[in-house]
């Protein structure tokens, strides 16, 4: 880690479809993110922010300009080298289909740490104080299936921050909850950044997330929208 | 945690698991139990191939088994007889005396295979008595008794008395007539053995075309856990200073039989491996249907940091599982009907082999049981194991090779 930012974008362009129609995802994206910010990508459908959190997460290349990230250059990461970036790195919380469906709310929370090989009383240690802080501790137990919508984005969000991450990554992650469920996990998430100082960056157009961060980013047609303020405090 | 999740996954589409494994499960039974009852009718048809060659062993003089000439004789038989006798392995030693002549009466002539033996050795072998249909086998007073084939007997309009004329060669080239008497009639079931089957005395077989002393062939068999090829060696060895004697193992004995249970086998295996590639391809199927159906799990566990390469290896382990689970009962259903067909058998008159012949066997009294070859159990489940697991390795390449952030905008 160093002292400057911990995401750091140049010129990000991606453009899908280059045998095709090309379709140009992100154009120029110039970005940096502070250590424990809690940040939203705003932006309407199509703007970019889910391939730009994908870029920031190292599960997708930029077609052009500079990514760093923790430190390390990913524009040009070797896929085995990006898994293991993610894994000490980045921690994720998806929209959806975000636990394994065969595993327990626990073994999806502890699946990270034992991907690193982490012994079962430390994988415990930091686990099951984690579930019981965003109310699961007495679910643990239970598999996917058996919880809320809200309930697994929690476990998501539990499994995200068990290897100590650099950033989490959130993309979209109240859009299949209700406003109650939504805003007990951004309760949760706002808590477990500053206790923790964890850097929080989501993507969505949920007013209720966009009030909660403390600092917002408009991407409109694949840039930085500069016709909003780039920032605000709530 | 991999083989964890990948049990779990096994049990998530239970239907489908119970449907691939019970058919990976009955193809191996099937294997096994094929292989089985292969083993053990092949061993009996080559057993009796061999006796009704005449022997485990076979001793002639040199070249006669592929010329069958007259004039190719064993001398002194009695002391070559009794110097095999002593070889380590040999239970039996039977001499014959073999003519291939004509048999005739006043009404017809017909050509008959003449053995001469001595019926207190050749019951070593076989009892032939068990086939009289008339009269006696060789039993009488008589020193000139022939007993032939039933429809032999019909053709040549004989009855039991009746005086039969042998012309046959002697060693010395020269065409000889001897007279018998028809002292018995055999039935063996099988119509073109009853129609040029005989039997006489040794003695009298010798006194017919001029070979005192002398037989055609001495049959030997061997102790029950010798290895007849080692026999063989021994008593080649053994006769070493006779350079004008041939000994032949039964397989080079019968050749066509030992390449009919080869044929059988090849087609046996044929078989399976036709059965077993239609089992495999909807293995394969239903692994890459399974790789379509978890694309947004597969690229959610990459996300998290798992490789491409434990993402497939995820999906080789449930492979991996369901081989075990499915194998395990394979050889189950496998070991019962193999247990089952041991016991009670299953007779080859059953599958319509009444009139069928090869080497002088007859089929139609055969029961065939089951008799388990560990090498080739062995060698056949670890083929099945690869081949089962190895129906996953495509899809599970499939699996590695996923782009995470493509997999997550699977199905959005």
């Amino acid at each position: 880690m160093t002292d400057g930012p911990v995401i750091r974008l140049r010129g990000v362009t991606k453009v899908y479809g280059q045998s095709g129609v090309p379709v140009h995802a992100l154009r120029g994206v110039d970005l940096d993110v502070a250590p424990g910010e809690f940040t939203t990508l705003a932006g309407p459908s199509g703007s970019g922010k889910t391939t730009l959190l994908n870029i920031i997460g190292a599960l997708d290349h930029p077609t052009a300009g500079e990514v760093e990230v923790a430190g390390r250059d990913l524009a040009q990461m070797h896929r085995g080298d990006a898994a293991q970036f993610r894994l000490d790195h980045v921690g994720f919380v998806f929209q959806a289909y975000n636990l394994v469906p065969v595993l327990t709310a626990y073994e999806n929370a502890e699946f990270t740490l034992l991907l690193r090989g982490a012994p079962p009383a430390e994988r415990k240690g930091i686990v099951q104080p984690l579930l019981q802080r965003v109310g699961l501790g007495d679910m643990m137990h239970r598999k996917p299936h058996e919880l809320s919508g809200g309930q697994q984005q929690r476990v998501a969000v539990v499994r995200a921050l068990a290897t100590s991450p650099s950033i989490v990554l959130a993309d979209e992650p109240t859009a299949n909850l209700d406003s109650e469920s939504s805003e007990a996990l951004l309760v949760v998430m706002a808590e477990l950044n500053r206790d923790l100082g964890t850097t929080f960056l989501f993507s969505s157009h949920d007013p209720v997330v966009i009030e909660r961060a403390r600092r917002v980013v408009e991407l409109l047609d694949g840039r930085v929208d500069g016709r909003r303020p780039a920032a605000r405090l709530p | 945690m991999l083989w964890r999740i990948a049990w779990r996954n096994l049990w998530r589409h239970r239907g489908r698991t119970l449907i691939m494994a019970s058919a990976v499960a009955l193809s191996y039974a099937l294997m096994l139990v094929s292989m089985g009852i292969n083993d053990d009718a092949h061993g009996r048809m080559l057993r009796e191939a061999a006796r009704a060659a005449g022997g485990d062993i076979l001793v002639h003089g040199t070249d006669y088994w592929d010329t069958r000439a007259s004039d190719i004789v064993i001398a002194h038989a009695d002391s070559v007889a009794a110097r095999i006798a002593r070889v380590a392995g040999v239970r039996a030693v039977v001499p014959r005396v073999l003519i291939g002549g004509l048999v005739g009466t006043a009404t017809d002539t017909r050509p008959v295979l003449l053995q001469g033996i001595r019926p207190e050795h050749e019951i070593a072998m076989r009892d032939i008595a068990e086939d009289l249909k008339a009269g006696s086998f060789l039993a009488g007073e008589r020193a000139d008794p022939i007993v032939l084939g039933s429809r032999l007997v019909e053709r040549l309009e004989a009855e039991l008395g009746d005086r039969i004329i042998l012309t046959a060669t002697e060693p010395n080239g020269e065409v000889t007539r001897a007279l018998f008497h028809l002292t018995g009639i055999l039935e063996t079931g099988t119509r073109q053995l009853d129609e040029v089957i005989g039997y006489t005395t040794l003695e009298a077989a010798q006194r017919a075309v001029a070979m005192p002393g002398m037989v055609t062939q001495i049959g030997l068999l061997t102790e029950a856990d010798a290895d007849v090829a080692e026999v063989a060696a021994r008593v080649e060895e053994a006769l070493a200073a006779r350079d004008s004697l041939e000994v032949l193992a039964w397989q080079e004995a019968v050749p066509e039989m030992v390449g009919l249970v080869e044929i059988d086998d090849a087609f046996g295996y044929i078989y399976l491996i036709v059965i077993y590639a239609v089992v495999l391809f909807s293995i394969t199927n239903t692994f890459l249907m399974a790789v379509m159906e978890r694309v947004r799990e597969f690229g959610l566990l990459n996300a998290l940091g798992l490789t491409g390469a434990r993402v497939g290896r995820l999906m080789l382990n449930e492979s991996v599982l369901m081989t075990v689970l499915a194998m395990g009962l394979g050889l189950a259903l496998g070991l019962a009907g193999h247990l089952a067909i041991a016991h009670w058998g299953i007779s080859m008159a059953s599958w319509g082999m009444e009139e069928v012949e090869v080497a002088g066997i007859d089929f139609s009294d055969m029961v065939m049981y089951s008799t388990i070859n560990p090498l080739k159990w062995g060698i056949g489940s670890v083929v099945v194991a690869l081949a089962t697991i190895g129906s996953a390795v495509y899809p599970a390449w499939r699996a590695s090779r996923l782009a995470p952030a493509e997999a997550m905008r699977f199905y959005e």
